[in-house]
């Protein structure tokens, strides 16, 4: 044992640069540098904590992996997972201890990110500081003396601006010096203090920083008689005018913005009017595209049939990969839309005030005003919404917060609302429609907060734990946001979308359409009088009526009935376990809909008005049936890959189960009320 | 003992000290409010709760809760 660890440290290996920040310090941009974007996530063994790992850049040559952890605010860790990203640092399990350590510190808040720098020497790593935001330290009318901060630090200080990609060669170049100087045999140690130390050490700590901050800043305008004032000097001077007014400011326009975005009422009109913006540009500008989207994708499919023709093939291809791949990207515009809003907001300040404002009301529910980012794209897809809980520190709260975030209404329930929606209101007067449609959302935000304080009451039991509440928050300056940092960020959400639900929305579609397919997948039927599409479209129908899809929606035919539905709506509804949307294409399979290549929706609604229960003349597709349908989509757990990412993030089937059973129970049981309710009351 | 939480908005006042029993107590320290800085009490949100204070050339949003264990001297 002692060998082989002696054999591995000797072992050449390539060297380890790590990232280290406080959040909002600008490490991610520097690391999307050095990468040049080119990196793979993986999770910490047995954590959700993640980290990004990758080779720095050929261009620059040096041979080392650089690795990008979550951000940090000390050493000392104040929840599970940053004890983790914490001790990982010291010891990588995979990676060992890193040769050198990169801190990026935001300069306009010198002070407060000093912390971890001097936590980190301390703690005897290899430290090199690359300086960001100078152009906000500069608006604030100072400036920095790297030379200086580098003395008193006893490392080297590098400034970087992840904009333009400024002073990276610099930072390469001393990472290049200084990466063989890994003092070796030099003991690295985690700070284990006892907590009236530590308070003492952490502002020993202050006090140090403090004078550093003093001789390193100076004032910008002095520079112009050529002598530089430091903080110190300046002091000096205006001690004698003005004693304790002499502090290091946040900006002065964000102060000034922030008296009134964050006021009591007007920041609640100004929230509430940002949050409307948002939602009606992305649902203007989502549809058409999702349109296109969704029409060339019927395109492909249309071109695979007329080459491969009518055979099983050609409709594993057409039906099973084609669509497949279209139901996965279909969603795609809307979630790039949501999140190159979210990413602007995020990027110009806002965002951080808007979780700010709703913390309140949301702690009142067990929830944290952290919670407010991941619900908001839970309006896009759960998948990145889930992923997006990680800022949550407290366990039970970021356990609540994905309990609920499937409750969001996300962007595949859009055409299903909508298909059902244009079936209940006449199509002459379109904004009953805009109106029904907004009510839909409204209600499902106002149940998922009713199921969110209810659960909260029981949630210990859920997450297994009941750690302190807090929301400490930092409110970046306002600035206008780098939309070029904005969009890769976008990108790379969609990708992670792309990637994880992808492959689950994929495979289920090609069972799907084996279900619908086999056993009986040539059916003879009448032919005489029908053109040649009709006749395909019978061909399809007929195959789905006999198909193992039918045999399972006739296997739950009796659980629908009550909600007033049948084996068709069930087939559907199975369906919907790739992706919601799918709902629309096989309603139009299952209800025989012959129109084809014409206006899909209008025969599709044809299809239902005429559509009766079988054996009877009674409609299927009632004001009460439809309501009950939306009433269900609303609640039900249906997307198979949402089920996934919370048992990944939450460690254990638990949650998962608890929501598949809990949120389809009571879609059943409210369906059920809805559609008896408005029978009852004669509404038909 | 007057505490951040107490604070009308554009007040300022000099950090005393942190009350130890509070569990953010020590997070508070390390984002900044250490005694002898000088906050100011930005804006709150609705019903004061969160409250932004600048501390240390930048803004933080903490819980009226959690100024309430923030000691200051004006």
């Amino acid at each position: 044992m002692h060998t082989d660890q002696k054999i591995k440290k000797t072992k050449k290996r390539t060297p380890l640069i790590s990232l280290v920040g406080q959040p909002n310090s600008g490490k991610t941009t520097l690391f999307n540098f050095l990468s040049g974007k080119n990196y793979k996530t993986v999770n910490y063994p047995g954590s959700t904590v993640e980290y990004s790992i990758s080779k720095i850049l050929s261009k620059y040559s040096i041979d080392a992996n650089i690795l990008d952890s979550p951000g940090i605010i000390s050493l000392v860790p104040a929840s599970p997972d940053e004890k983790i990203s914490i001790s990982s640092l010291h010891s990588h399990p995979e990676f060992g201890t890193p040769d050198l350590i990169i801190v990026t510190v935001d300069s306009s808040q010198l002070s407060r990110h000093l912390l971890l720098v001097k936590q980190l020497i301390d703690s005897g790593f290899n430290v090199i500081v690359a300086l960001t935001m100078k152009d906000i330290l500069h608006k604030k009318g100072f400036d920095i003396s790297e030379k200086r901060l580098g003395e008193m630090l006893g490392c080297i200080v590098v400034s970087v601006d992840g904009k333009t990609g400024k002073g990276i060669d610099n930072l390469l170049k001393q990472v290049n010096d200084n990466i063989g100087n890994a003092k070796i045999g030099r003991e690295i140690s985690l700070q284990r203090l006892p907590h009236n130390l530590r308070k003492e050490s952490l502002l020993e700590s202050y006090r140090e920083i403090e004078s550093i901050e003093k001789e390193v800043l100076y004032s910008k305008s002095s520079l112009l008689n050529n002598e530089p004032v430091n903080l110190a000097k300046i002091n000096e001077q205006l001690v004698v005018l003005n004693p304790g007014r002499t502090q290091n400011l946040p900006d002065a326009q964000s102060m000034k913005l922030d008296r009134i975005l964050l006021h009591k009422y007007w920041g609640l009109a100004m929230f509430a009017i940002v949050m409307t913006i948002t939602f009606t540009f992305i649902f203007w500008l989502a549809s058409p595209l999702m349109d296109i989207v969704n029409e060339g994708f019927t395109f492909a499919s249309d071109i695979a049939v007329s080459l491969m023709g009518d055979t099983w093939y050609g409709n594993l291809i057409s039906e099973g990969i084609i669509s497949g791949v279209g139901s996965v990207l279909v969603f795609l515009p809307q979630i790039v839309l949501l999140f190159l809003i979210l990413g602007l907001l995020e990027d110009s300040g806002y965002l951080a005030r808007g979780a700010m404002i709703v913390d309140k009301p949301l702690s009142k529910i067990g929830l944290n005003g952290k919670s407010f980012v991941p619900m908001l794209s839970g309006f896009a897809c759960a998948i990145p919404a889930i992923m997006a809980t990680r800022t949550i520190t407290n366990k039970r709260e970021r356990f609540l917060t994905i309990f609920i975030v499937p409750l969001m209404s996300c962007s595949a329930r859009l055409p299903v609302y909508a298909l059902l929606i244009a079936f209940l209101f006449p199509p002459e007067s379109p904004w009953l429609g805009g109106i029904a449609l907004t009510a839909i959302y409204i209600f499902s935000i106002a149940s998922s907060l009713i199921i969110a304080s209810i659960v909260n009451k029981f949630s210990t039991k859920l997450s297994g734990d009941s750690g302190h509440s807090s929301f400490i928050l930092e409110l970046p300056a306002y600035r206008k946001p780098k939309f070029n940092v904005v969009v890769m960020k976008t990108l790379d959400n969609a990708m992670q979308y792309v990637k994880k639900a992808g492959p689950i929305i994929l495979y289920l579609s090609i069972i799907l359409w084996f279900l619908t397919y086999f056993p009986n997948h040539s059916p003879g039927i009448d032919t005489t009088g029908k053109s040649d599409s009709e006749i395909a479209e019978l061909t399809n129908s007929e195959r789905i009526a006999t198909s193992y899809a039918s045999e399972l929606g006739k296997f739950i035919e009796p659980a629908l009935k009550p909600i007033g539905m049948d084996w068709r709506v069930g087939v559907s509804l199975i369906a919907t376990l790739a992706a919601r949307e799918v709902f629309v294409s096989s309603l139009a399979l299952t209800f025989k809909v012959t129109e084809s290549g014409e206006d899909i929706q209008n025969s599709i609604l044809n299809s239902m008005r005429n559509a009766t229960i079988e054996g009877t003349d009674q409609k299927l597709f009632t004001t009460a049936t439809s309501a009950g349908l939306i009433i269900f989509f609303v609640f039900a757990m249906q997307c198979i890959s949402t089920i996934a990412i919370v048992r990944k993030e939450t460690g254990s089937w638990k949650m998962p189960v608890i929501q598949l059973v809990m949120f389809t129970g009571i879609a059943y049981v409210l369906t059920f009320i809805t559609v008896n309710g408005l029978r009852l009351l004669g509404v038909n | 003992m007057k505490t951040a939480a107490e604070l009308k908005p554009g007040e300022k006042a000099i950090v005393k000290d942190v009350d130890n029993d509070h569990p953010s107590s020590h997070r508070l320290l390390e984002v900044g409010f250490t005694p002898g800085q000088e906050i100011e009490y930005i804006s709150g949100a609705v019903f004061g709760d969160p409250m932004a204070f600048s501390i240390r050339g930048s803004i933080v949003a903490i819980r009226k809760n959690e100024a309430s264990c923030i000691l200051i001297k004006k």
